[in-house]
């Protein structure tokens, strides 16, 4: 027992030590960043604007300019939008930030921006995993509007098909409609039918070590033999002859 | 493909943990309140009538709008924080705002009904000085910004520049201030301290020098504080030392010195001590101010003077006075004055301006909060009545920052408390027991009753249910009664008197702390303040500890909480005990602290008044306790050898440990030095008090056991690299025990830095650091486990654990900025853990720590499967789903406070910075209670459907076998 246990601790961390290994190779893989390195020394005394413009199609700017901003990394950098949806944020050192718009209703897609400390500026997607990767867009900045926020989860409501759909449900109330309906649809007492429908039974129950569904089905479904002559006399003719039917020939099976 | 495989895993194990707001819980158990800071500068819009604006510029960095009839904001725009986001000036034209940004670099000008942006300029580098409005003919046009060494003047409509010009002489002259008339001409003035004053005169076409001279001023030190331009273009300033007044016109070039008036031939003196302040007004910028303006000659004594043909003769002389201001309403300038009435109230009275004589019933009467503070700025909004006489209405501003603004005839139309827009610290503190709650809580508290016996114990039992079902009939007629009233004359007030704890004790009492010294006491259910205590006399940068020393559970002792006031640099501190539930202050007598403090210490040791023990350890290391009874300190002796406590010295890089002795003296157990060449210390966090681990381990896929590493005296210790390079740069972290000082892990995240956001609970510490290589945020979470046995399974010893604990440990890219990071509390500890992220952007993220397991597997595999681990991800994802304040972001957001509740599901959660943001968050759903969307007609009608299907198929039943009988 108790080795059994060390050897699955040691186990555990060999998958501890190779997440976390992997996980090194995995945040630091991407080595070719010569050309980031242009960004990286910060400082400088190039100050730059960023400008662009945000567009929420179908909405007047008045609506959600006053309650949106424009942030560099964070709030590093703030910039506000005008009532055309541009925006300029202004003071900006040379650099590597990610622009997003803030705004409590709208979403908007972040980009990066890269400013060389000569102030020569590119737009380009934000991919936090390589973060080498350029995917170049046009710059000044075209933020479009992605949609709305979606804070909230719908609730789950009760409704007739989702009841329905039920995989229990279905289960239960399929077999009845085949018990109920079948006899109507085949009838019985043709003879050509009568053998045909043997012989698949036969075919079907040829491994008589499995337990039969339906017939477990008509042993639930219908009523106690006792009790069928009890009841209806009219019902007991039909519905009950294919069930006497398969039993009749298991017996015959068994034989 | 794989990666799609993981996607899926993920979206699929969210099912199970999302913990979102449904759409028709907005503001059922959560409430958002707004706030804007100490206003530096508000102006009223008086361009129409009917306008309601009020535009508010605060030391928070915000500029906004509110409606003046509600106090509600129409808008606000929260710049960045620091010294480059302040706001210098605020000046108001028409329908545009213009404000000057960030010591004179920026420049903007707002559209003021809708709240956005007109234009934005960048001003060349140097410090601000002035900016004043300039027009001409009439018509404003240009804004003006002086600097140190350069004046420029902007358009007002675009922004864009007309001229910018050097100063003459601006490295010994100091250029403070700027005048225009209207006349086309600009005047700069400066001065050289005790010599001379500079006035330069400029052309408003071109910025071309038309005329500069220099006056004999040889008694003057500033321009600013002591100078005015009143009437078409005159230099007033005041002296105290020479007691006089001096005057100047500007435009004359025949006046080479000053016009000395003494105070003494208008029956006037400065209060020995007091540096006199000239207040004039311009009402409008193309036209030259008026000719009267007030002198404020000590702190209660303001009078209205007069300029007249180069003399001064005084309007009226208000004496007591605290407070005075202009105003402007078409035509018409009127001042108010506020004066004291009595102990409590304040009187505020109006004054045309040109006469100094009082207008009748304009009287308001302003109540001052016994509470509070006293009030030190006046806002007038005056406006013309339909019968041409000036109304008004003022806002006050006082010292402890409430903002109250009042109509007359001294109706507060509403108060905004903006010391909240700076909370330091906060508690939740329970509310108390009813009397019939407690009574019933006592029965079975006491040790009497078992003594009594049986009989009156019976008697006792029915005696409290009888009481409890007189209170429910009670609570049923007021129900019955309210339900009677209309609407809108039940008043929903909320007192302390009707507070008491709910079933759940989901309602409680928030303690807030703010810098300027302002306690609050607000309930957490509707945000109502229920009480403020203003702290006078608290140094502007002071450190604040709120310790509860006694909760409410000890009835009839009242709750007990203690603040530890801490100057930051002497580091002298003081106590104030106060009842967290009415704000009063206690009784008891108070250690006095001669010496700094270093450390505070809350003990499990109770007084005989359930009064927890809190140790003060000041800086010779000798341990002050309070309370200090005869009880405590036996007490204290008894467990000396097993209490002991960390000092943080990040200057020299030292933690040291100690140990009290029974003397209530302390030796040395430990130290641990980080040199501070290599890194500093940023942060020190032990675990929370109040936190509870319901399970000692985790069960793993194959049943076994892996056991958590449960120190309670673990340390988590951060340190960043002095060296700031990027490539070299550092962020570590040490697991130190606090008894024994032994280092029980530690880890290095090379070229990262800080700032390091942290949260240490249970077995884990969860930190947020910059990778400076790749540009992004990383959260590193290090998990401790003892392995598979638990050494010692009863109780935990740091001086007996021979084991050093398994570490793991894993990173996860974090694709967005954190402002702040708090992690869930719940009473039992069973609910799974929440991380609470507070983005830049205000929104709070629950993000669930199952994301943040180091044993998330890089391959799925059967066990792992079992174990509901999520396959490991680089990126961490963020869903809408979980920012649990939905659209009601909080602005720059500091602080989350979370605090476990009466149910275990439920976690309370306030996120405080320039907003407040109360919620309740349920980490694992609410397991506990029935959903609110708990579906009671369903299930009635089902019930009600079968009970009647079984009486028909009794009745049927009966029936056929009747029949069958007769058959």
């Amino acid at each position: 027992m108790c080795r059994v246990c060390r050897v699955c601790v040691a186990a555990l961390l060999l998958l501890a030590m190779r997440a976390s290994c992997s996980l090194d190779i995995k945040l630091h893989d991407d080595e070719d960043e010569d050309e980031d390195a242009m960004f990286q020394t910060p400082g400088g005394d190039v100050r730059v604007r960023v400008s662009g413009r945000a567009l929420v199609p179908g909405v007047r700017a008045q609506d959600w300019i006053a309650s949106a901003r424009v942030l560099l990394d964070g709030d590093k950098h703030v910039g506000f939008l005008r009532d055309d949806g541009s925006f300029t944020v202004s003071d900006v050192p040379s650099g590597s930030y990610v622009l997003e718009i803030s705004s409590p209703t709208y979403r908007f897609q972040p980009v990066r921006v890269d400013i060389t400390t000569t102030g020569k500026m590119r737009a380009r997607v934000v991919n936090y995993i390589k973060t080498s990767e350029v995917i170049r867009l046009p710059y000044p900045l075209q933020m479009r509007c992605i949609g709305l926020h979606s804070y909230f989860i719908p609730r789950e409501t009760w409704g007739w098909s989702d009841f329905l759909m039920n995989p229990m449900v279905l289960m239960m109330v399929l077999p009845l409609l085949i018990i109920l309906l079948l006899p109507k649809v085949f009838n019985p007492s043709d003879p050509e039918m009568r053998r045909e429908m043997e012989q698949s039974m036969n075919m079907l129950n040829s491994n008589q070590e499995l337990p039969d569904v339906s017939e477990l089905m008509t042993k639930f479904f219908s009523s106690p033999k006792s009790h069928g002559k009890a009841g209806g006399g009219a019902r007991g003719h039909r519905g009950g002859a294919p069930s006497a039917r398969g039993g009749a020939s298991r017996r015959k099976m068994k034989d | 493909m794989a990666w799609l495989v993981v996607r899926l895993a993920i979206s699929v194990s969210l099912l199970y943990t999302a913990s979102a707001v449904f759409e028709d819980q907005v503001g059922k158990f959560d409430w958002r309140q707004q706030f804007i800071g100490k206003v530096r500068f508000a102006l009223f819009d008086t361009h129409s009538q009917a306008s309601k604006k009020l535009l508010v510029a605060t030391d928070k960095n915000v500029f906004a709008s509110l409606n003046s009839r509600t106090g509600d904001l129409f808008w606000r725009h929260v710049d960045k924080t620091g010294p480059e986001g302040h706001i210098d000036a605020l000046l108001m034209y028409g329908q545009d705002a213009v404000v000057v940004v960030g010591n004179g670099r920026l420049l903007r000008s707002w559209e003021t009904t809708v709240g956005g942006l007109k234009w934005e300029t960048v001003l060349d580098t140097g410090s601000f000085q002035a900016a004043a409005l300039v027009g001409v003919q009439d018509l404003v046009k240009y804004v003006a910004v002086l600097k140190k060494s350069a004046i420029s003047l902007h358009d007002l409509s675009s922004g864009s520049q007309i001229w910018v010009e050097n100063l003459p002489d601006s490295d010994s002259v100091q250029y403070q201030t700027i005048y225009s008339g209207g006349n086309g001409l600009l005047f700069v003035l400066g001065v050289v301290p005790n010599s001379h004053i500079v006035i330069v005169e400029y052309k408003i076409e071109d910025g071309e020098i038309m005329n500069k001279k220099s006056v004999e001023a040889a008694w003057m030190s500033s321009l600013e504080s002591s100078c005015a331009v009143i009437s078409s273009g005159i230099l007033l300033c005041v002296d105290q030392i020479t007691q006089s007044l001096y005057t100047l016109s500007l435009q004359s070039a025949e006046q080479t010195e000053m016009r000395q008036i003494h105070l003494q031939t208008l029956d006037l003196e400065v209060a020995s001590g007091f540096r006199p302040v000239l207040t004039s007004t311009q009402p409008n910028p193309a036209q030259p101010p008026l000719s009267e303006f007030f002198l404020q000659l000590s702190p209660d004594h303001h009078i209205l003077l007069q300029f007249k043909d180069g003399l001064i003769a005084p309007l009226r002389d208000f004496s007591p006075s605290y407070l005075a201001a202009f105003a402007t309403s078409g035509e018409r300038t009127v001042a108010a004055v506020m004066s004291p009435k009595n102990d409590t109230a304040c009187s505020i009275n109006l004054f045309s301006a040109d006469t100094g004589r009082r207008h009748l019933d304009t009287t308001v009467i302003y109540h001052m909060d016994p509470n509070g503070g006293k009030p030190n700025r006046l806002y007038v909004h005056a406006f013309l009545k339909k019968d041409d006489s000036v109304g008004y209405r003022v806002m006050v501003q006082t010292e402890d920052l409430t903002l109250t603004f009042l109509q007359q005839p001294g109706r507060v139309v509403w108060m905004r408390e903006e010391a909240l827009a700076d909370v330091v610290t906060m508690e939740m503190v329970d509310l108390p027991f009813t009397g019939t709650q407690a009574e019933l809580e006592g029965e079975f508290g006491k040790k009497a009753a078992i003594q009594d016996g049986l009989l009156p114990m019976v008697l006792k039992r029915l005696s409290s249910q009888f009481i409890l079902l007189q209170a429910w009939l009670a609570h049923l007629w007021k129900l019955f009664y309210d339900a009677r009233q209309p609407r809108s004359s039940v008043k929903n007030e909320v007192t302390i008197d009707i507070l008491s704890r709910d079933e759940f004790n989901l309602q409680k009492m928030m303690l807030m702390v703010t810098a300027s010294g302002k306690l609050f006491g607000i309930d957490s259910k509707s945000g109502t303040i229920l009480w403020k205590q203003y702290l006078e006399n608290i140094q502007p940068n002071s450190v604040f500890k709120l310790i509860v020393q006694r909760t409410t559970a000890h009835f009839p002792h009242p709750p007990q909480c203690t603040l530890l006031i801490k100057h930051k640099d002497t580091g002298l501190g003081s106590l104030y005990v106060f009842n967290p539930i009415f704000g009063k202050k206690s009784q008891i007598s108070v250690p006095a602290l001669p010496r700094p403090v270093l450390q505070t210490l809350l003990l499990p040791v109770i007084d005989q008044d359930y009064a927890k023990v809190l140790l003060l350890i000041d800086d010779q290391y000798k341990v002050t306790a309070f309370p200090s009874t005869k009880n405590v300190l036996q007490q204290l002796q008894d467990t000396a050898s097993s209490i002991f406590f960390y000092l943080v010295d990040s200057s020299q890089g030292k933690l040291s440990g100690f140990r009290l002795r029974k003397d209530l003296s302390t030796e040395l157990i430990w130290e641990v030095v980080i040199p501070t060449e290599v890194q500093k210390i940023v942060a020190v966090k032990g675990k929370r008090a109040n936190e509870h681990v319901h399970s000692q381990g985790r069960v793993m896929g194959d049943r076994s056991v892996l056991y958590k590493y449960l120190n309670p005296n673990l340390l988590a210790v951060i340190t960043e690299s002095t060296d700031t390079h990027q490539e070299r740069s550092f962020v570590g972290i040490f697991l130190i025990d606090g008894v024994t000082g032994r280092i029980v892990h530690e880890a290095v995240q090379r070229k990262a830095r800080g700032p390091v956001h942290f949260v240490h609970s249970e077995n884990w510490v969860v930190y947020v650091y910059w990778n400076s290589k790749f540009r992004r945020n990383e959260f590193s979470v290090l998990e401790l486990f003892e392995g598979a046995e638990l050494y010692n399974s009863t109780v935990f010893s740091s001086l007996d654990r021979p084991h050093a604990p398994q570490v793991l440990q894993q990173s996860y890219i974090f694709p967005a900025p954190i402002n702040t990071l708090e992690a869930t509390l719940t009473e039992k500890g069973i609910t799974s853990r929440h991380l609470l992220v507070g983005l830049p952007s205000g929104n709070i993220l629950s993000l669930p720590k199952m994301f943040l397991d180091p044993r998330r597997p890089e391959l799925v595999s059967e066990q792992s499967r079992e174990e509901n681990l999520i396959p490991y991800a680089p990126e961490m994802p963020i869903r809408e789903e979980w920012f649990i304040n939905y659209n009601q972001t909080v602005s720059s957001v500091r602080g989350i406070y979370t605090a476990p509740s009466g149910l275990e599901s439920t976690c309370l959660v306030v996120a405080y910075g320039l907003d407040i943001y109360q919620t309740r968050v349920f980490p694992s759903k609410q397991f506990d209670v029935l959903k609110d969307d708990y579906d009671y007609i369903l299930i009635s009608s089902v019930l009600f459907g079968l009970f009647f299907a079984t009486m028909i198929s009794k009745r049927l039943a009966e029936v056929k076998l009747l029949n069958r009988a007769w058959r």
